[in-house]
């Protein structure tokens, strides 16, 4: 009999945590390391939420609440799908999990049956393909290239359904590459969506609110409200709020598929954490001034983190909408050796040669389903930014 | 509407829930109802452990945790196990999660493979079984009759195992009939534990805390027989020690290779846990602990007359149980008679409906805990609302024709 369960087996380890691992290893003995590889905010989370906090634990609100959120809070989620996107959801069709990665969870839980298919476009997050594996699907990448700004094209969507496509997700804007889709861009991916009325679509708007130069990302729902009765619309306070560790997601969809969440969830976690569910009440409904000063920083960081990749030979860097990540092609290094005589033949060779030889930590695009690219998160301040982009420059001269 | 996935066919609403449900819309309509359903503390979190929260909060631990939980609130763990169990776990074998109930849905995923069996004595927690076939795998009921205090036997625990058993999950003392078994009970059954070396065994120690009487001493299974510990994930948590439900920390400790292996299953999940809920839990462990005595003797006044209550109601019987902060008392009594109000009471369930609907007292049938016919009753209520539920519950068995 085997030790641990063959599900366990169909899991990648996380290659984002390795990295950090290494890095902060690499800190411990003394090495300057900066790392890129944070796929959280480096700001604070906003003191008028921190206070709210306070305030319901002070209150009492330190007992379970309802496996799918406070109604207060599930209020909040559809006032706010309401004022962000016009969407119109009511409570009942509104979850409230312990983050987003919960509801992804708990949606592929509760839809997947062994050999369903899910459509991905890769570059990806990892979770989306790991968790589904886990539910016994079975991920479908497309590959979305830089020449189209890493978005997925409709006639690419179309040839990737088949009979036993159970699900499509979206993650706009993307990790790891920043990618974000306004109403035009969705559009035709909506058409596509709408032949096909036995896929479920997840979208996973998380980076929502990182988004720069004035662009709007849309939603799948507000562009073809028809698609909404297959839908969930997934968003959360982690990234717009800096509330990482708050673990807050919610989520909303049918209320059928809201009641199968909530069956799932009530026999793994049952609720996300009270006072966590005060804070977020609070980041939603409380003033939202705290968002356009990152939003302006991270704007900044982008424009200073792409120009100097794009100076650095060997690599050109494309320029995206949103998130905090870039996500740089390497074609022109493939093939060098570094100075210290490594031999750079993939992505992976690099991000570890560049890690070792000057201090800096990114993740390599296999990582993200995505090889020839490697991820760099910009949630890191400004100077240290420039001073790595310097290294990654040095790195990039040094190859011969 | 695309359809849903066979797995959830597996998943019912849990029964407490259905029924609290109910009590909630009958009070929303304006009834007075006591319930007695709910599995949690009526008590504060401690005053230390809110503070270090606001700390925690304030100074910006608010970034995403490592996945097996912040190092600070691991060595408190270890800490409580060495300190309370004498227990000794490296740091790479403890675990923290959302709650017990994750833990354990972790352990069971990591080790469960479709088919495989899971001996689960009971009555038990709902939990235990729905997992199990989330997970794919067969539960197996073993049961733990009144006559033996609702305590699993060691032959009929040798009795249920067979070439597929995966995994024992032992919950002391346990939910919903407070029972818990003395070190000398315990080393029967980690004989036979003993005599299956293929067998992992989740030891759900959730209520440790709570038990009342001086002449009983709480062991936990790994303490009890430390040459099986390589077999054991132990599971306990802040919840029921020191009322903090809401803020859903439990953790483990247990084998290397399993505890990666339930953390590598929490990272598909949740990712980590509440950073500001973990730093609380370092001050509810590391902290004071005179409330949880305090917390205990009430605990105990009410045990003892919520017991003397329902034995004096006409067609129940109640036996006195070790801890947790249940009764399960036997309404066998009551079976095929007919309510006041006209409701037939054929089972246990039609009684505690017929209870809530006529008396406004909110508890759990039996069956929903794969036994009956009992209810489950929680005390985790004030002493007045106590009084006047068991008031109200021997009208209820007085008026039966």
């Amino acid at each position: 009999m085997h030790l641990t369960a063959s599900r366990l087996d169909r899991i990648n380890p996380s290659q984002t945590i390795a990295i950090a691992t290494k890095a902060r290893t690499l800190q411990a003995a003394g090495r300057d390391v900066i790392s890129l590889s944070a796929g959280e905010p480096d700001f604070d989370t906003p003191e008028n939420i921190k206070r709210a906090a306070i305030r319901a634990i002070e209150a009492g609100e330190t007992k379970y609440t309802d496996v799918a959120g406070t109604r207060a809070l599930r209020q909040a989620v559809a006032d706010k799908f309401r004022r962000d996107s016009g969407l119109d959801y009511r409570p009942e069709e509104i979850i409230v999990s312990t983050g987003g990665k919960q509801v992804i969870f708990n949606a592929m839980l509760a839809t997947i049956d062994p050999g369903d298919e899910a459509v991905i476009p890769s570059p990806c997050w990892v979770s989306y393909p790991d968790i589904v594996s886990l539910a016994e699907g079975k991920p479908i990448l497309v590959p979305c290239s830089q020449n189209h700004g890493f978005k997925l094209r409709a006639e690419d969507l179309e040839a990737a359904i088949t009979p036993k496509t159970k699900w499509f997700l979206l993650n706009n804007p993307c990790n790891p590459t920043g990618a974000a889709y306004s109403a035009a861009d969705l559009r035709p991916i909506c058409d596509v969506l709408l032949r096909h009325p036995d896929v479920w679509v997840f979208t996973d708007d998380i980076y929502e609110k990182l988004v720069y130069d004035g662009f709007r990302p849309a939603t799948i729902v507000e562009v073809e409200p028809k698609l909404r009765a297959r839908t969930i619309t997934m968003n959360g306070c982690s990234k717009a709020y800096a509330m990482t560790g708050w673990r807050i997601g919610f989520a909303g969809a049918p209320v059928e598929m809201i009641k199968a969440m909530d069956k799932l969830q009530s026999q793994s976690t049952t609720n996300a954490s009270s006072i966590s569910q005060a804070a977020a009440l609070e980041a939603l409904n409380g003033p939202q001034d705290s968002i356009p000063g990152m939003v302006k920083i991270y704007n900044e960081r982008r424009d200073l983190v792409v120009s100097m990749l794009n100076a650095a030979p060997g690599i050109t860097c494309h320029r995206p909408e949103g998130a905090f990540y870039v996500y740089p092609a390497i074609h022109g290094c493939i093939g060098k050796t570094s100075r210290r005589g490594v031999k750079i033949a993939d992505d992976e060779s690099l991000v570890t040669a560049l890690l070792e030889e000057e201090g800096v930590a990114v993740v390599h695009g296999a990582a993200f389903m995505y090889p020839g690219h490697f991820r760099v998160s910009y949630a890191t301040g400004t100077d240290l930014l420039r001073e790595a982009c310097t290294r990654i420059q040095r790195f990039c001269q040094s190859l011969s | 509407m695309p359809a849903l996935a066979q797995r959830l066919g597996a998943a019912p609403v849990a029964a407490t829930v259905a029924m609290t449900v109910r009590a909630r819309a009958l009070r929303a309509a304006g009834a007075e109802v006591i319930p007695l359903t709910i599995g949690e503390p009526d008590f504060a979190t401690p005053k230390h452990a809110i503070e270090a929260a606001y700390k925690a909060a304030l100074a910006g631990q608010t970034k995403y945790p490592p996945q097996d939980g912040t190092p600070a609130l691991k060595e408190a763990v270890q800490r409580k196990f060495r300190r309370e169990n004498g227990l000794d776990f490296a740091l790479d074998q403890i675990m923290v999660g959302n709650g017990g109930k994750q833990v354990i849905y972790d352990a069971i995923m990591a080790t469960v493979d479709p088919g495989d069996e899971v001996v689960i004595p009971r009555p038990c927690w709902t939990a235990y079984p729905l997992m199990t076939k989330l997970a794919g795998g067969v539960p197996v009921s073993v049961n733990c009759p009144e006559n033996n205090g609702f305590k699993l036997r060691a032959e009929d625990l040798e009795a249920a195992i067979t070439g597929r058993t995966k995994l024992l999950v032992l919950n002391l003392p346990n939910n919903p009939t407070g029972a818990a078994c003395t070190k000398a009970e315990l080393g029967e059954i980690a004989a036979v534990i003993r005599a299956h070396p293929r067998l992992w065994v989740i030891a759900d120690d959730m209520y440790e805390h709570l038990v009342y009487d001086e002449d009983f001493a709480l062991v936990t299974l790994a303490a009890a027989a430390p040459d099986l510990a390589e077999r054991i994930v132990t599971v306990s948590g802040v919840s029921k020690t020191y009322a903090m439900t809401g803020w859903r920390i439990g953790f483990a400790g247990g084998p290397r290779a399993l505890i990666k292996a339930m953390v590598n299953m929490q990272g598909q999940v949740t990712a980590g846990v509440s950073t500001v809920g973990q730093a609380a839990a370092v001050a509810a462990l590391d902290g004071p602990q005179d409330l949880v005595a305090e917390r205990r003797a009430i605990y105990r006044r009410r045990r003892d007359m919520v017991v003397k209550k329902l034995n004096e109601a006409s067609g129940i019987t109640c036996r006195k149980p070790e801890g947790a902060f249940y009764v399960y008392p036997n309404i066998g009594g009551c079976i095929g008679r007919t309510s006041e109000g006209g409701r037939k009471i054929e089972t246990d369930q039609d009684f505690a409906m017929a209870l809530l609907e006529e008396q406004h007292v909110a508890s759990v049938h039996g069956a929903g805990f794969g036994m009956s016919p009992y209810l489950r009753i929680s005390y985790a209520t004030d002493e007045a609302a106590l009084t006047e539920a068991c008031r109200r519950i021997a009208a209820f068995t007085a008026g039966l024709r």
